[in-house]
């Protein structure tokens, strides 16, 4: 009850439970659920799959690299199809990140005496913006995107088993 | 005096080539680098005029000692006769006949000395055939000291890489040409530059061959290692002064583009006029200087290197990374193992992040672990989403619940600052279920609700005040127990509406 580890409000739990959450709030508020079709569902989960990631990459704010490209990727994502749940921000920050990440394209690429490229490839087409990292960029990406991953799918959890008890 | 000078100056080259060439067997100490013991083992020995020549033999200085003894007698003998590589060579061996000469009695190479001058101001074009006339036969009969030196095993050898060099000099006129100009900038100076001169080609000699890299420690431990000897008299101090500059001319010629380049810092240390003990210290800079120099041109030379059984280690204080024996020590090299150690670092790092992976040895797998996990945990996500999108609708209700437990504990552990326009955002999204929350909020005690209505700006903080424990055992520890009983989750429902709807309740009660 007084786990002080839930109660850090500046834990990257705490705050993507928050964001999540109000998110999940939202979503729900504008569209009760009403019909069970598949393509509804399918629709709700994209959306809640958006916000899960959305959140996430907020809490994280524009510290790491991939959250800055899940941003982006899901801010241009949101434009392009007008998701009108999309809590849009300035199109200033995603410019910039767009710049930032074309910026990070230009590192040299240098892994080759590594051993393990085939494998860095794959890792770098599941983190976000990890097209763009060089090998140690990525290991450290991957690194925070796991902590972060893992903590998404605590709270996730939590809150799909108080849900469907 | 200044002829002696030169024959030292001379004799200390000669003694570093034959030292790069004859004794291959000291690459240990010369790799490390700060061979700075070597000093006092030198300066004792000069200090010591009687053995010194017993420790010019053991020393470096032999092998010239030992060629010059051996070669210079024959090549007096007749001096036409004498094709360029061994008047080179003879060249080579008088001056490292000298310089035992002249630090033990400087007086006997008077005689030498005017001839001996001319020789070397003006031999730049045949140096070799000059010296071996003119000092060969003096110097090396007067003095009987060299002749148990002569007698060196390995002599032979040096002697057939010293013929070797001298074909090698002949190509290198352009460079003697500048060491020309240097000897005349400088009259008084010009012995010493003729001897360093001297050296230079002895020097491209030494680059050319395959241990060059190794004569550049040599040589740089040398220069160390004869400053002391400025203690002893004038002429080793400038002897010193030229050692510093033929390392860098020596290490100019490892490059053979920086040439000139390296020319520059050269007649600076010979030129430099100083003391005994400043030009100690004056060696020991350019000393330093040199081998970060020598540093930057592995990297030029780097295929020399790789011929070379054993890379000089330069100093890399810059650098923190250090190259243990057997390693490459260019700049890419090392920045290739500086990343490769990150990278390994990381993987670490990774490694106690992802379960199962301590299991796995090799990177490869263990990346092959980490892309798994990842995966599953995207995977995860998209499945919790979808149980997310596909829960029974009359939870609704609950995910209010749950968000207020949520604010609650975000507001309960930020008070003032974080989220102040949540409480009336969540109240605006929340007013629609009033009905839920008021009639439990009887069971709250009446004199809060009288706060907050008699307080309705202060109602945020009493409420984050009041309500930080309850809601702790909400969403993020205790989920299963409280799905388990509703109960709990009305109570959640009633401190939300404590939290939220109260305010409003409580104004429309009052007023």
């Amino acid at each position: 009850m007084n786990n002080p580890h839930h109660l850090n409000p500046t834990s990257l739990k705490s705050r993507f439970t928050t964001r999540f959450l109000r998110a999940l709030t939202k979503i729900r508020a504008q569209k009760p659920i009403s019909s069970s079709s598949p393509t509804e569902i399918f629709r709700r989960y994209r959306r809640i799959k958006v916000a899960a990631d959305k959140s996430m990459a907020y809490s994280v704010r524009s510290r790491r690299i991939w959250s800055r490209a899940m941003l982006w990727k899901l801010r241009s994502r949101s434009y392009r199809r007008q998701d009108p749940c999309s809590g849009r921000r300035s199109g200033k920050t995603s410019q910039a990140i767009m710049k930032k990440s074309s910026n990070e394209n230009t590192t040299t690429r240098r892994e080759d005496g590594v051993g393990f490229v085939e494998e860095a490839d794959e890792l770098r087409q599941l983190v976000p913006g990890g097209e763009t990292m060089n090998l140690c960029n990525l290991l450290d990406e991957t690194a925070h995107y796991i902590k972060c991953l893992t903590t998404q799918v605590q709270v996730m959890k939590k809150i799909a088993d108080f849900y469907s008890f | 005096m200044e002829k002696d000078q030169v024959f030292m100056g001379e004799a200390v080259q000669a003694g570093w080539n034959s030292c790069s060439f004859g004794m291959e067997m000291e690459t240990d100490e010369l790799n490390c680098v700060g061979s700075c013991f070597l000093n006092p083992k030198w300066h004792n020995l000069m200090d010591q005029s009687d053995p010194f020549e017993s420790a010019l033999s053991s020393m470096v200085c032999s092998p010239a000692a030992s060629n010059a003894g051996s070669t210079n007698f024959p090549a007096s003998g007749d001096n036409t006769m004498m094709t360029d590589l061994i008047g080179k060579l003879g060249n080579i061996c008088n001056t490292g006949d000298i310089s035992p000469q002249s630090l033990i009695k400087p007086q006997n190479n008077n005689n030498n000395c005017s001839s001996n001058t001319s020789c070397y101001t003006s031999p730049l074009d045949s140096p070799p055939k000059l010296n071996l006339s003119m000092m060969g036969g003096n110097q090396i009969l007067k003095h009987p000291s060299l002749v148990p030196v002569s007698v060196d095993p390995g002599f032979a050898e040096r002697a057939a890489r010293f013929s070797c060099f001298n074909g090698l000099n002949a190509q290198l006129g352009v460079t003697e040409a500048e060491f020309v100009q240097l000897t005349r900038v400088s009259t008084n100076q010009s012995v010493m530059v003729t001897g360093s001169q001297v050296h230079v080609p002895d020097s491209n000699k030494n680059t050319l061959q395959d241990g060059n890299s190794c004569s550049d420690k040599r040589n740089s431990r040398l220069s160390r290692c004869s400053s002391p000897e400025n203690g002893d008299s004038k002429d080793e101090s400038s002897i010193s002064e030229q050692i510093p500059g033929v390392g860098s001319s020596i290490k100019a010629q490892n490059d053979a583009n920086a040439r000139k380049r390296k020319s520059m810092p050269r007649g600076k240390a010979k030129e430099t006029p100083s003391p005994a003990a400043a030009d100690a210290k004056i060696a020991e800079e350019n000393d330093e200087s040199t081998a970060k120099r020598s540093k930057q041109q592995n990297d030029s030379a780097k295929a020399e290197n790789k011929e070379n059984p054993k890379p000089p280690e330069p100093p890399k204080d810059y650098i923190h990374v250090r190259a243990r024996r057997g390693q490459a020590t260019d700049s890419h090299s090392l920045a290739e193992r500086v990343r490769r150690e990150k990278i390994s670092e990381r993987m670490k790092f990774l490694q106690d992040l992802v379960p199962g992976c301590n299991k796995v040895t090799g990177k490869a797998l263990m990346l092959d672990e980490i892309i798994n996990y990842v995966q599953s945990l995207q995977r995860q996500v998209e499945f919790l989403s979808m149980k997310l999108a596909t829960v029974n609708p009359r939870m609704n209700a609950n995910t209010e619940a749950l968000l207020s437990k949520d604010m609650f504990r975000s507001r309960g552990s930020l008070p003032h600052s974080h989220y102040p326009m949540d409480s009336s955002a969540l109240a605006f999204g929340l007013r629609y279920q009033p009905q839920q929350g008021l009639p439990m909020n009887n069971g709250i005690s009446n004199d809060t609700q009288i706060q907050f209505s008699m307080n309705p700006a202060n109602a945020a903080l009493h409420k984050t005040q009041g309500l930080q424990l309850p809601p702790v055992d909400g969403i993020s520890d205790a989920n299963p127990q409280i799905g388990s009983f509703w109960g709990d989750d009305l109570q959640s429902i009633v401190q939300m509406g404590f939290g939220q709807n109260q305010p409003q309740s409580c104004q429309s009660k009052h007023s």
